[in-house]
């Protein structure tokens, strides 16, 4: 076996370990125990895999495959066909290595924070947030456009188990609602895959970009163009743009604070590998970035004007998660070696911070029941620890130094500069300020204002494990705001090959 | 009367169209407001960008914006109404962005 | 007139992804909404399966007796028809989902309006 092999690891374990989560049902301690496992091999196995490519059923391509391309006609051999993939492969690079390693870790501390908030763990809702954590590695590895595309319905399938899993009131509608949604905007990214396929015979991406560039298959044809904007809808959906925001939002509003950590994160990295997928298919049309940067500056303004005037803070949450994504979409749709560079870490920092507030604001839900903004209030006298935590997710989150989005976020608004649209980075602050001000309104609401007389506080205590996890994500954040170039050195190679 | 009691009044009468029993705060208010102005502030900044297709489209559009803007005021309650969570509102807007992606591309890939 | 059959299937894709989102889109009974889905997934599919015909072509299967350089002119390209397989999977399983759901909602609503069930809660 070489080591490669280990790539493959990295989706194959979290689902071997989901399936057999799932068959042991009722037997709370070995749930308990091999859940903690798997959440901490998870983020492990990341470091551990040397940079390279995973061919499954050692389908390499005939060039480098000496026994099978013996004999072979010119038919084969003289043209390009003895350069293909023929198989699925999977890439692992410093960029994948650094995004598959967050989204472990995330759901590490969402499985950490599971277990011990709830009494009676579930095999079945570790079952889904492994598929799901496994489906979105998959994404962010698979070199294969169709595999995307199978472990995208997987990934919708789980975020949906996630929901109706949390027993909050209305979530069965709101499942309802994702999946048929989900419904239309698959097959459409299907049929974009698809028309692809029929232009250039294949479905490997590196192959697909070979053809184009080599000038085989017209790359402004209008069956490009239709197969473009169909994978531009289905990245829309995976990812909760508009006109998808709102349904995104709900999503995380009705899933438990630690699914909701988890979906967000799903939903972050989901972005960002279809989106590198749709760079480097289609960055050779300007209309690509152009479109992308629309789509951006509409789901950050709608995202963050929604947030203000929600009374829910899951809601706010969402909203805010939403408008966020807007960030790393501009920096994607720059186009420059630099601007993918801040968007690809802002996307690492968001789905960092994003968890980290969600967690933190979990803690209310667990000692009040409640997510009603105006139901809530005086709840710094009741844990002032959290609730500083809280507060500091907060300013990460709007980007105040020394932590981590400060230092995407500048890189984004330098990048927009440089590239000459210096009325993004204004937006771009602008809405910075005015996420803050939400956050503050929310905190407020929740945790300084008077506590009413109606609001009743649960004896429960918090469990330690929440407030380790925060203290961990705490500690990542301000790691990544002193020394950001842990993450950028990673992330500019894949960024520098997009240009 | 002030700048706030007339949007405070424009609020009302929209809720009331709407038949929304959520009572009307300050806190509701000042949210309402901010979020108004944050939507006409960052609208009014993008479209700057326009300035890269033509300078005197830029100028046009701006002001067309902004005349647009004060006459319909306040955007924020209409906009946070057709953003709801009903299924066939959700399914409207999805079928209406899939046209418009599918045209610009089209329309793009001729013109940009 | 000879009607070209790839052409002709192309045709009922299209015609059924259109009446698919017309279903989804203006019919609300949720049962309803859930076939027209089905319809738009199966045009997909057979979009891709038309896309793999290749008229006069021969299954994809090498066999010791032929040649090669034969075979790779008239064998039918085996992709779409590995897509096609998978993605019929993948739909199965997302209307299982899906109708699983309805049975729960039908149960507590009483009612299979999508208008009803799934309006706006106001939260």
């Amino acid at each position: 076996m070489n080591a490669n092999a280990l790539i493959a690891v990295m989706v194959i374990l979290p689902i071997a370990s989901a399936l057999f989560l799932n068959l042991l049902h009722k037997k709370d301690r070995t749930i308990k125990i091999l859940a903690i496992i798997t959440a901490i091999v998870i983020p492990i196995i990341p470091l551990l895999t040397p940079y390279g490519s995973h061919f499954f059923g050692g389908y390499v391509p005939l060039a480098q495959n000496a026994t099978l391309a013996q004999g072979l006609p010119s038919l084969i051999t003289g043209t390009q066909l003895f350069q293909f993939h023929p198989g699925i492969m999977y890439v692992f690079t410093s960029a994948q290595q650094l995004m598959v390693f967050v989204l472990g870790l995330i759901t590490f501390f969402a499985i950490f924070t599971f277990l011990n908030e709830t009494k009676r763990p579930s095999g079945v809702y570790a079952f889904l947030m492994f598929m799901g954590t496994a489906s979105v590695s998959a994404i962010l590895l698979s070199d294969d456009i169709f595999n995307i595309f199978v472990f995208f319905e997987i990934a919708a399938l789980a975020q949906v188990g996630i929901i109706v899993a949390s027993g909050i009131k209305n979530n069965y509608e709101t499942a309802l609602k994702y999946t048929l949604l989900g419904n239309i905007a698959g097959p459409l990214l299907l049929l974009g895959i698809v028309i692809l396929l029929g232009v250039t015979g294949n479905v490997n991406v590196t192959d697909m970009v070979f053809t184009f560039k080599q000038g085989y298959v017209d790359p402004n044809s209008p069956v490009i163009l239709m197969s473009m904007a169909l994978i531009a809808f289905g990245w829309l959906y995976a990812s909760g743009l508009p006109p998808f925001h709102t349904i995104k939002s709900a999503v995380y509003s009705k899933a438990l604070p630690h699914g909701a950590a988890l979906l967000q994160a799903f939903s972050v990295f989901t972005l960002v590998a279809i989106g590198i997928i749709i760079l480097r298919l289609f960055s050779y049309n300007p209309f690509t970035n152009i479109a992308i940067i629309g789509i951006s500056v509409i789901a950050m303004i709608l995202g963050i004007t929604m947030a203000i005037v929600q009374t829910d803070y899951k809601r706010i949450l969402g909203y805010l998660a939403v408008g966020e994504l807007g960030y790393i979409g501009i920096g994607l749709g720059l186009g420059t070696a630099f601007g993918i560079t801040a968007g690809l870490f802002q996307a690492v920092n968001e789905a960092i911070i994003t968890s980290f507030l969600f967690i933190g604001f979990g803690t209310v839900l667990y000692k009040t029941r409640t997510s009603n903004t105006r139901k809530l209030g005086g709840m710094m006298y009741v844990n002032p620890k959290v609730a500083l935590l809280v507060l500091l997710a907060g300013l990460a989150m709007a980007g105040v130094p020394p932590l981590n989005a400060f230092q995407s976020k500048l890189m984004l608004i330098q990048a927009a500069i440089q590239s000459g649209l210096p009325e993004l980075g204004i937006i771009m602050i602008l809405l910075s300020i005015v996420t803050f001000m939400t956050f503050m309104k929310a905190f407020y609401t929740i945790y300084m204002r008077p506590k009413p007389k109606e609001l009743e506080i649960l004896d429960n205590k918090i469990p330690r494990s929440t407030v380790i996890s925060m203290v961990a994500l705490l500690i990542i954040c301000v790691i990544l705001g002193l020394f950001p170039q842990i993450a950028t050195n990673s992330l500019q190679t894949l960024a520098a090959g997009l240009v | 009367m002030s700048f706030y009691d007339i949007i405070l009044k424009r609020i009302r009468k929209i809720q009331e169209k709407a038949e929304e029993e959520e009572p009307i705060t300050n806190v509701t208010v000042s949210a309402m407001l901010t979020a108004e102005l944050t939507l006409i502030a960052s609208v009014l900044v993008a479209v700057v960008m326009v300035r890269l297709i033509h300078p005197v489209l830029m100028i046009i559009m701006i002001a067309a914006v902004l005349i647009i803007a004060l006459m319909v005021m306040p955007i924020m309650p209409r906009l946070r109404r057709e953003q709801n969570d009903d299924l066939n509102n959700m399914m409207f807007y999805v079928v209406v962005a899939l046209g418009i992606i599918v045209a610009l591309f089209y329309w793009g890939n001729l013109n940009v | 007139m000879v009607v070209d059959s790839q052409l002709m299937s192309f045709f009922t894709a299209g015609s059924l992804v259109v009446i698919g989102i017309f279903a989804a889109l203006f019919l609300d009974n949720l049962i309803k909404k859930i076939i027209g889905l089905a319809f738009l997934a199966d045009g997909v599919n057979l979009f891709i399966i038309t896309m793999g015909y290749k008229p006069g072509g021969i299954v994809y299967i090498f066999l010791p007796d032929m040649v090669v350089s034969n075979f790779a002119q008239t064998a039918s390209y085996p992709l779409p028809f590995a897509l096609v397989l998978t993605n019929i999977v993948i739909g199965a399983s997302t209307l299982a989902v899906i109708l699983g759901l309805v049975i729960i909602l039908n149960k507590r609503h009483g009612s299979l309006s999508a208008s009803k069930i799934l309006r706006d809660k106001g939260e």
